[in-house]
Parts: structure tokens; C-alpha cells; sequence
């Protein structure tokens, strides 16, 4: 065997910089089609709601409007989704139906996910009695079922906007508390959280500053993927009337008051659910390209 | 010179990811023939484990191209083979012993199922059949190669049930089951402790002389090397930089890389060896007396009985101002919790632990006792916060002792300064920094309220020896500087030698062995001592000559003791 020595190889490093992680998440989230679609999709919803008395072809749908000439028409040129029982603009309504639904996910989620992850980083970083009374809680509010809880109290008491919401939040915090307590639990074994407390840091210092950052990501996908379902939620709450009332366009209620015309105007009920659909979809969509691109489990 | 069985010639292989292509080997040709242990060495990222992993076909194919070249075993090529065809070489032709014993086995089989089948499906693959009872005979022949005489325990056993010897010696065995041709060794033993490390690779030379198997071996460590091969490649950022026999590359290393990666090696005797003194001694600076630490743990229906585990057993110590103490002893000796114990972060059962002549539970001000002893972690990857910029680490111990925003962001900058790193690093995440440049700024957070003394866990060990040594360097420099007493924690007795003026060995709890280093490693008293120092794996004959010389008995009683089988 000769020996083989090749002459010193030059010692020009990778000059070219490598990318830095956001730019490697921005290059996941571009190449995954269904998350772009999802961002589209949400971003139209938003835009929608915002912009709605600007879009929406006849504003005054929104409101308690009769225009008895027009009920019950098809899909057409001029009413895209066609109208409603009083001959209100299926699609106007829709639009405005977006801003309910988006101010109950921003009520919600508001408060919802703040009192969960507050919750979920005391479990995890206190450990012990804290940690079994808050877990323990968490474990009773879970075993509600969701529409029991809305109905009791909806029932003393009104159907509202707010107490929807009041209904919605009251349950919806155990599923952040459950999964920011499983984040800290696992960071808690990292040496940084030992370094942090030999250097004489507080107890909300670790919490907030070393721990809740770690949390971030986690806590976007899940907030994405929650919109979606909040929707859904409050959507079941107004079809069972135990929501928004009319004359406010809810989508719920529109798919409920359409309901009874099927299938002769199949448009009223459809339409409405479609766009419950499609928001839905959006979120789910985008949640899914979040969690990919973050690379954490929801 | 037989011909190879093994030949890998002019491999180039890229990686495209994220839209970018770099490429990972280039030209890398190298052969191993019949009955040879060829070396494989280089840094971590110098592309040997991409080769290991294109030889036997695990590289996920994209992102990873081969681009030219080839690779035949006994006179095939294995690039233009089907899958069934090359399925079929894996395992019976060649075969791997991987790296980590506590990895690669699943929990909850026994080891017997596992082997069983590794063997099935070897012959379903080759469409042979063998009985149960035919199989559970040769796996238990298997298990006696590789000098695990009780097999039939082991094979009901599962994984925890082993220590990591044992684990490791089932993994060689795995890998001998089906009669392979050529073994490829991926780090052996690295994750063991050196008495446990010398006896895997005793046991590799003897199966490779009685089976008359081919040997590749991937690693980083050369002391390892000069002990189990007949020939070395060295490896640099994708290119094969040398090759030679054995002894021309340890005697007469050409290449600058070879002679660089040679003389980071802390040397354990001879000239190279760096002796480290305490210029003032004799102000104690940490006394520890018959200090003891039991944990004990609830078990049991309604957690009525106590189990207790004694972690360290009445340990005396006393450090003084100036030293570079260092605590040796294998994983499991109770080193860790006493520096925890040094630290207060764990309160000992029994005994006392005094600082500057005050008891450690006489500090009521945290704040005074944070300025006074620091630590450095194992691992810069867990303890800096991925999510937290570098100024953002350096700034929280200040915070908590009562420093103004304005003298915070002045004594960053001094503290980046001080550990060699460029101030436009200040705005940097974790993540975008190498690992001695994190380590540099963990100590950098430890050193920021000017502490007078640093335990030191393990900080160099998952670093590269040429960063390895950097860091050293760094450490006695601020050492000089700032007037620091040093506890190194390390199971590395090389670098103790080049780093500490004493030392103290640990053995189950206990100090077996303390005193001035350069006594100590010449004149090693305790059993367990000499058993460490004999089975460090070192680069030189002359190195070789002077370790103390001790039986295969002597090395296996200590073994015995150390490592039971639970």
C-alpha cells in the first residue's frame, strides 16, 4: 500500500452564508402547497371581514333589510349566492357573517389562551401541589362536554354574542394549559433552566423570559388549527340558537333559517355552510403548514 | 497484498437541501482487503460517517446524490445493484455495530427476539429456513463469541436489564450473526467508560483475527486507532488527506491536518505533557467534609416504602485558592452530584461544605453566594436557551445582581471580549453559533458577576479535540487573568493531566485516589486508579510503555465491581 498524501486542501470555508433558520422555515412553508392555499384562504376570510361594508354588494343585508321582490332567488349574476327569505343578499351576509365569527375566535383565543398558557407554565415549572391542583382542574373542565357547558349557561343566562363566547372560553384553556405544561415539563430537564437558576434569576423570569419563548412556536400552530374549530363551535352554538341572534348575519344561524327551506332553496343553508367550510379549511390548512414549518407537535 | 474486499474509488456525493447543493465527499477512494482493520478518522462533519452510511446504502437518496464513482464489494458494484440484490449484502455480507448501546436496542423486546430477528429476516431474504430452536442455538454461540458466557440470561433479558459493556457486546454480536464478511465499526465503545472502552476493543481484535473478518473502522479518537488498525485514512471536510500503515501515521504523520489533529491530543505522559501549577497555594478556598448525599425515592403501593440510593459517600476535600481541581470518575461515581452539592443545588444528607471558611447554609444572600461560584455545563446545545440572543444569556445573572441596564450592556461587551468572540455576536441566536463558540459564551454567562470559583462539568466533552483545546486554552488564560479556582468535572484523564494541578479520583461515591496530579499519574496507589489509567487509549509507544501495567484479572475484578449486572 503507497501512502497517498494529497497536498493541504485549501482552507476557504463556505463563504457563501448559510441561511439563517427563518429563512429555512420560510423555504418549508413556500415549497408545502396546502399551507400557501391555507394563508390564501385565511387571508381572504380576514380581508373580507375588514373590508366588508365595502365588498359586500348590498350593505344594508347585513341588517334587518326586507326587500320581498327578490326572496328566494337563485344564485345569479346579481345575487351570487343568491337571497335569502326576506330577499336579503345571501352573499353580503356571509361577509358580515365573517366578522362575527372572526370577533368570536379573537374573544375567545383573547382570553382563552393566555389564561391556559399561564396556567400550563405554572403546572410545569412549579411542580408538585401546584402542579396537581392546576392538572387536576384541567382534567375536571375537560370532562364537560362542550355543549352541556354552553346550554347551562345560555341558559341562565341569554343567548348572546358574549355569552357564547363567555361558554366557549371557559372550556378552551385546558387545551393550552395541557399542551404548554407538556412543553415546559420536557424543557424543564435542560441544563438552561438549572443555568438560569444558579444565576439568581426569578421565578417569572424563567417562566416568562426562558420558558414561554420556547413556547411560541407551539403556541401559533395550535392558535391557527383553535381558530378553525372556534368557528365551527360558535357556528353549532347560533344553529342551535343558543348564539347570535337576527338580525346580525352568524353563519349558523343563516345555515339554520335556510335549513328550512331545503331542499327547494338549497342556496340559503349551502351557501353559508360553505363559507363555514372554507374558513375552516383555511385555518386547518395554514395550522398544518405552521406545524411543518415550525417543526413542532401540536 | 490480497485483493480488497472492500472498494470505494473516487466517490463524489453532494446534498441538496433547501434549494442548495454542497457537496459532502470529494474523490474519496479507500479499500479495505481480506482480513484487515482499516481506520477511518477526521472531525466530526469530515464526511466518514456520509461514506460509512453510502457503503452500506442508508443515505436517504434525495437529498444525498452520488454524483460519480463506485463502491464494489468482493468484486460487485454495489451502486448498480437492485435493492433485493443489495438488501441481501447487508447484514451477511456487511455489517454494522453501531455507536450507542443505550440507542439501539428496543426497551421493550427481549434481547433474544431481537437477534431472532435480525436472523429471520436475513434468511427469508436469502430464502432459507431454520428451525426456532436451530436459531436460538446459534445466537447463543453468538453470544458466547463475544465473551457473554451466560447467554441464556441474555436472552431472556431485556436491554436495561444489561449494563452498557454488555449492551455493547450484544450489539458486536447482532452484527456477527450472519456471518458477515466485513464489519463496520462506527465509533466503538466512545460511549462507554474506558475500563469498559479498552475490553470492546480487545474483544473486536480477537473476532477479527478468529472469524478472519474485514474491519472498518469510523472514529474519532486515536487512541483507538493506534490500538485496532492495520491501516489509516484521514479524513478533512470531504477529502481523504492521507492514508498509511498504522505506524508510519502515528511515527510520521505528513499531512498538516494528520500532524494538527495529533498534537490536540492531551498527552497522558512523556514531554507533551502541559503541567499546570498553583502559584500561591495554601489559601483553602472550598473545604468539604465527610460530605454524603442519599436519594431517596418513594416506591411501592401508596409510595409507603423508601428506597434510598447513596451518591456520594463521605467525601473530604479541600480545594484551595488558585487550584484546577479536577474530579475524575466514570459515569455513575457521584462526581456531578457533588458539584451540585458544591453549588447548593442539592442539599448533602449529611456533613458540611465550607466556601471562603463560611458553611454553605450561612449564605442568607443568595446574590453574595452567586457571585462567589459559577458553573460551566457539559453541554452548550441544553444549556444556552435556543430561544434567547447571546447578549439576552449574558445579561440575566447581572440582572439578578442588581446591574443598570447601561453597565449590563457595557460588561456584555467586556464579557465577549474576554471569551474571544467578536462583539457583532451579541445579537446572535444559539443556533447560529458552533459549539465551542457557545460553550464560549456559557462561560462567558458564568464568569459575568466575576465569580471566584467555576465548576467545570464536563465543559469540553461534546466538542471536537481541536476545539477541545481552544477552549482549554481559554480556560487557563481567564484563569491567569481573573484569578479563578477551577472544579473540573471529566471522565477524560488526559486532559486532566494537561489541566489540573490535582486531582481527586471517584470510585461508587468514594475519593479512592487524590493528590497532586503529576503524583498521582505516576505513581497511581488504588487498584481502580490503575485500571483507569492503563486502559486510556493514548497515540505514542513511549506513552504506551509508561501507563501502569495491570492484568486482564485485575481490570475484570474492577469491572465486576463497578458494573453489576441488575
Amino acid at each position: 500500500m503507497m501512502p497517498v498524501v494529497t497536498p493541504e486542501i485549501s482552507t476557504q470555508h463556505n463563504t457563501e452564508r448559510l441561511m439563517t433558520s427563518n429563512q429555512m422555515a420560510w423555504f418549508r412553508f413556500t415549497r408545502n402547497p396546502s399551507a400557501v392555499i391555507g394563508a390564501v384562504m385565511v387571508l381572504s376570510v380576514v380581508l373580507a371581514a375588514i373590508f366588508a361594508p365595502i365588498l359586500s354588494p348590498s350593505p344594508q343585508s347585513a341588517g334587518s333589510f326586507v326587500d320581498f321582490a327578490h326572496r328566494h332567488h337563485a344564485p345569479s349574476i346579481d345575487f351570487w349566492f343568491g337571497t335569502d327569505n326576506v330577499g336579503r343578499d345571501i352573499f353580503s351576509r356571509v361577509i358580515y357573517g365573517y366578522r362575527v365569527s372572526l370577533s368570536l375566535v379573537v374573544g375567545v383565543l383573547g382570553v382563552a389562551v393566555p389564561f391556559g398558557v399561564v396556567l400550563g407554565l405554572m403546572a410545569g415549572y412549579f411542580a408538585g401541589r401546584t402542579e396537581f391542583v392546576i392538572m387536576r382542574f384541567t382534567d375536571v373542565m375537560l370532562a364537560i362536554p362542550p355543549l352541556a357547558m354552553a346550554l347551562a349557561i345560555t341558559a341562565v343566562l341569554s343567548p348572546s354574542l358574549i355569552n357564547a363566547m363567555i361558554a366557549i372560553t371557559m372550556l378552551w384553556w385546558t387545551w393550552h394549559t395541557r399542551l404548554i405544561y407538556r412543553i415546559v415539563k420536557a424543557q424543564m430537564s435542560e441544563d438552561y433552566i438549572e443555568a438560569a437558576k444558579v444565576a439568581g434569576a426569578s421565578h417569572a423570569h424563567i417562566m416568562f423570559k426562558e420558558l414561554l419563548p420556547n413556547c411560541v412556536s407551539a403556541i401559533s400552530v395550535k392558535i391557527s388549527l383553535d381558530a378553525g374549530f372556534v368557528i365551527l363551535f360558535g357556528a353549532t352554538l347560533s344553529f342551535l340558537g343558543l348564539g347570535v341572534h337576527p338580525p346580525t348575519p352568524d353563519l349558523g344561524t343563516m345555515v339554520s333559517t335556510g335549513s328550512e327551506y331545503l331542499p327547494e332553496f338549497w342556496w340559503e343553508a349551502m351557501m353559508p355552510g360553505l363559507a363555514i367550510l372554507y374558513a375552516i379549511l383555511g385555518f386547518n390548512l395554514l395550522g398544518d403548514g405552521l406545524r411543518d414549518m415550525m417543526d413542532v407537535e401540536v | 497484498m490480497s485483493t480488497p474486499i472492500l472498494e470505494v474509488s473516487s466517490l463524489n456525493l453532494s446534498f441538496t437541501t433547501y434549494g442548495r447543493r454542497a457537496q459532502v465527499l470529494h474523490d474519496v477512494s479507500l479499500s479495505v482487503s481480506k482480513g484487515e482493520r482499516v481506520a477511518l478518522i477526521g472531525q466530526s462533519g469530515s464526511g466518514k460517517t456520509v461514506t460509512m452510511r453510502a457503503i452500506i446504502g442508508t443515505l436517504p437518496m434525495p437529498p444525498a446524490n452520488i454524483e460519480s464513482g463506485s463502491i464494489s464489494f468482493e468484486g460487485r458494484d454495489l451502486l448498480n445493484l437492485t435493492k433485493p440484490e443489495r438488501n441481501r449484502i447487508k447484514g451477511t455480507g456487511i455489517s454494522i455495530v453501531l455507536q450507542d448501546p443505550l440507542l439501539s436496542f428496543n426497551p421493550v423486546l427481549t434481547i433474544g427476539r431481537q437477534m431472532d430477528d435480525i436472523l429471520r429476516y436475513a434468511e427469508i431474504r436469502l430464502g432459507q429456513r431454520q428451525s426456532a430452536s436451530q436459531r436460538k442455538a446459534l445466537i447463543l454461540k453468538t453470544l458466547n463469541k463475544v465473551q457473554l458466557p451466560q447467554g441464556v440470561q441474555i436472552f431472556d433479558a431485556y436491554p436495561m436489564m444489561l449494563s452498557g459493556g454488555m449492551r455493547q457486546r450484544v450489539l458486536i454480536a447482532m452484527a456477527l450473526l450472519n456471518k458477515p464478511r466485513l464489519l463496520i465499526a462506527d465509533e466503538p465503545g466512545t460511549a462507554l467508560d474506558v475500563t469498559t472502552q479498552k475490553e470492546i476493543l480487545n474483544l473486536l481484535n480477537k473476532l477479527v483475527k478468529d472469524e478472519e473478518l474485514s474491519l472498518l473502522l469510523i472514529t474519532h479518537d486515536l487512541g483507538v486507532v493506534r490500538e485496532i488498525s492495520d491501516r489509516v485514512y484521514v479524513m478533512e471536510r470531504g477529502h481523504i488527506v492521507e492514508a498509511n500503515t498504522n505506524e508510519e501515521i502515528f511515527s510520521n504523520p505528513v499531512h498538516p491536518y494528520t500532524q494538527k489533529l495529533m498534537a490536540c491530543v492531551p498527552a497522558l505522559y512523556g514531554e507533551r505533557v502541559r503541567e499546570v501549577k498553583n502559584d500561591q497555594p495554601g489559601r483553602p478556598k472550598i473545604q468539604v467534609a465527610a460530605i454524603t448525599k442519599d436519594f431517596t425515592q418513594r416506591s411501592g403501593f401508596f409510595k409507603r416504602t423508601w428506597s434510598s440510593v447513596r451518591a456520594v459517600n463521605s467525601v473530604n476535600l479541600e480545594i484551595e485558592s488558585g487550584d484546577v481541581f479536577g474530579i475524575a470518575g466514570e459515569s455513575g461515581s457521584g462526581k456531578t452530584t457533588l458539584a451540585k452539592m458544591l453549588l447548593g443545588l442539592h442539599l448533602p444528607s449529611s456533613g458540611q461544605i465550607k466556601i471562603d471558611g463560611r458553611p454553605i447554609n450561612d449564605f442568607s444572600d443568595a446574590k453574595e453566594f452567586r457571585k462567589l461560584i459559577q458553573i460551566v455545563y457539559q453541554n452548550p446545545g441544553s444549556s444556552l436557551n435556543p430561544k434567547r440572543t447571546v447578549t439576552q444569556q449574558l445579561a440575566v445573572p447581572l440582572t439578578f445582581t442588581n446591574h443598570s441596564k447601561a453597565s449590563i450592556m457595557t460588561r456584555t461587551a467586556e464579557l465577549l471580549e474576554m471569551v474571544d468572540l467578536p462583539p457583532s455576536y451579541a445579537s446572535m441566536y444559539p443556533h447560529e453559533l458552533s459549539g465551542g463558540q457557545k460553550q464560549r459564551v456559557a462561560i462567558a454567562r458564568a464568569l459575568s458577576v466575576n465569580p471566584k470559583i467555576l465548576v467545570l462539568d464536563e465543559p469540553t466533552s461534546a466538542l471536537d479535540v481541536l476545539i477541545q483545546n481552544t477552549v482549554i486554552d481559554l480556560l487557563l488564560k481567564l484563569r491567569q487573568e481573573l484569578d479563578l479556582t477551577y472544579v473540573f468535572i471529566s471522565h477524560d484523564l488526559s486532559l486532566m493531566r494537561n489541566f489540573c494541578n490535582r486531582v481527586a479520583i471517584m470510585f461508587r461515591g468514594e475519593i479512592c485516589e487524590q493528590g497532586l496530579t503529576r503524583d498521582v499519574f505516576a505513581n497511581p496507589k488504588h487498584a481502580y486508579t490503575r485500571a483507569l489509567l492503563s486502559s486510556i487509549p493514548v497515540i505514542s509507544e513511549r506513552e504506551e510503555r509508561l501507563k501502569p501495567k495491570i492484568t486482564t484479572a485485575e481490570r475484570q475484578a474492577v469491572l465486576a465491581s463497578s458494573t453489576a449486572l441488575t
